[in-house]
């Protein structure tokens, strides 16, 4: 018992009386979040954080980043998903490690998740790590996971309002990923358009279109991370 | 959108502050919601609601919101306020920004993150 601390005053029966409490739920999850940013940081490892709604390329982008730089950077994927290992088995296709990890029911990945993927890791071997969160536009944004770096995914399919519907998330972003240009125009849906929300909502990030597919612009958005 | 997991979580830090107050009864929770967090407060009023009931030093609580607004400060002219907020004809919606309304340059985000349990009202044993 550390002296310092006093017993606990307890009320009189039947008394009423207020506790100031001042506890910030969320913090809890930045604070695990900054822990995990310096644990990399003491690796020398650089975490990218991908998020982006279901089906919109999120894993084919990564597939693509990891041919392009394979053989510059050790790197691991951390895959966020509700169930499932599917996209996981994608990814060490490419000969790299992936930590799958189910959240269960839950709509996006935290800070404790990540921590304990990252157990899994051998960090003093890896140089780069890209963490695919849960399909979604909304609950990522609330919980920072300690990356250095945040992607937000979108594509013409989701339609021409995806990002002013969802700007809180796009507010997060270092880059902003506009893909399956190739499909914009079977889609009626204007690539410029969709540049400019993205622009005018966060005009410090970086936006690059792609066809992710084919590999069209992922070089860019590996150039607008800096690792290239 | 994960207002059931936030809520378990406030009703668990309520629980344990209550126990170890030693109190008969939790009367009721204030709670401060901020403007940039994704939590729709009905929702959590919702879940509370039927997780309270679940518990008995909970039951029959009161939680009162508090919805807080956010700031944000320019990282080149220094300018502190709310967010800017775009009405957009082409929308016909009104978009929030990241851009100065000073300067043009870029804010970031300074509150309005938070989802705090500011006090609690008990009833001693």
């Amino acid at each position: 018992m550390n002296p310092g601390m006093k017993d606990v005053v307890k009320a009189e029966e039947g008394e009423v009386y207020d506790v100031e409490l001042e506890a910030d739920i969320l913090e809890s999850n930045r604070r695990i979040a900054e822990e995990n940013r310096s644990l990399l940081r003491t690796y020398n490892v650089t975490a990218v954080d991908v998020m982006g709604p279901t089906g919109t390329g999120k894993t084919t982008l990564i597939e693509g980043m990891i041919r392009l730089l394979k053989g510059r950077f050790r790197i691991a994927v951390l895959k966020g998903d509700l169930t499932t290992t599917i996209d996981a088995e994608t990814i060490i296709r490419h000969g790299v490690e992936a930590v799958p990890i189910n959240t269960g029911k839950e709509c996006h990945l935290d800070a404790n998740l990540v921590r304990k993927a990252l157990q899994k890791l051998r960090l003093e071997d890896l140089d780069l790590i890209f963490i695919e969160n849960v399909g979604n536009l909304i609950c990522p944004a609330e919980f920072p996971l300690g990356s250095e770096k945040r992607v937000v995914v979108v594509s013409v399919t989701e339609g021409p309002y995806t990002i002013v519907k969802h700007p809180f998330i796009f507010m997060e972003a270092d880059v902003i990923v506009i893909n399956k240009i190739d499909l914009a125009e079977a889609m009626g849906v204007d690539v410029d358009k969709l540049r400019a929300d993205a622009e005018k909502i966060n005009p410090r990030a970086k936006v690059v279109p792609t066809n992710c597919r084919s590999g069209e612009g992922v070089e860019e958005v590996v150039k607008a991370l800096g690792l290239m | 959108m994960h207002e059931y997991s936030m809520t378990t979580m406030i009703v668990e830090a309520v629980l344990e502050e209550a126990r170890r107050h030693g109190a008969e009864k939790v009367l009721e929770v204030e709670l401060a919601i901020g403007e940039f967090t994704f939590l729709n407060p009905e929702q959590v009023e919702f879940w509370y609601k039927v997780l309270s009931e679940r518990e008995s030093l909970l039951k029959g609580s009161k939680l009162k919101i508090e919805m807080r607004k956010g700031s944000v400060r320019c990282l080149n002219c220094g300018y502190e306020g709310n967010i800017t907020l775009l009405d957009d004809p082409a929308y016909h919606m009104i978009v929030p920004t990241l851009l100065c309304p000073e300067c043009g340059g870029t804010v970031k985000i300074v509150s309005g993150r938070e989802c705090t349990i500011k006090r609690i009202k008990l009833l001693g044993r």
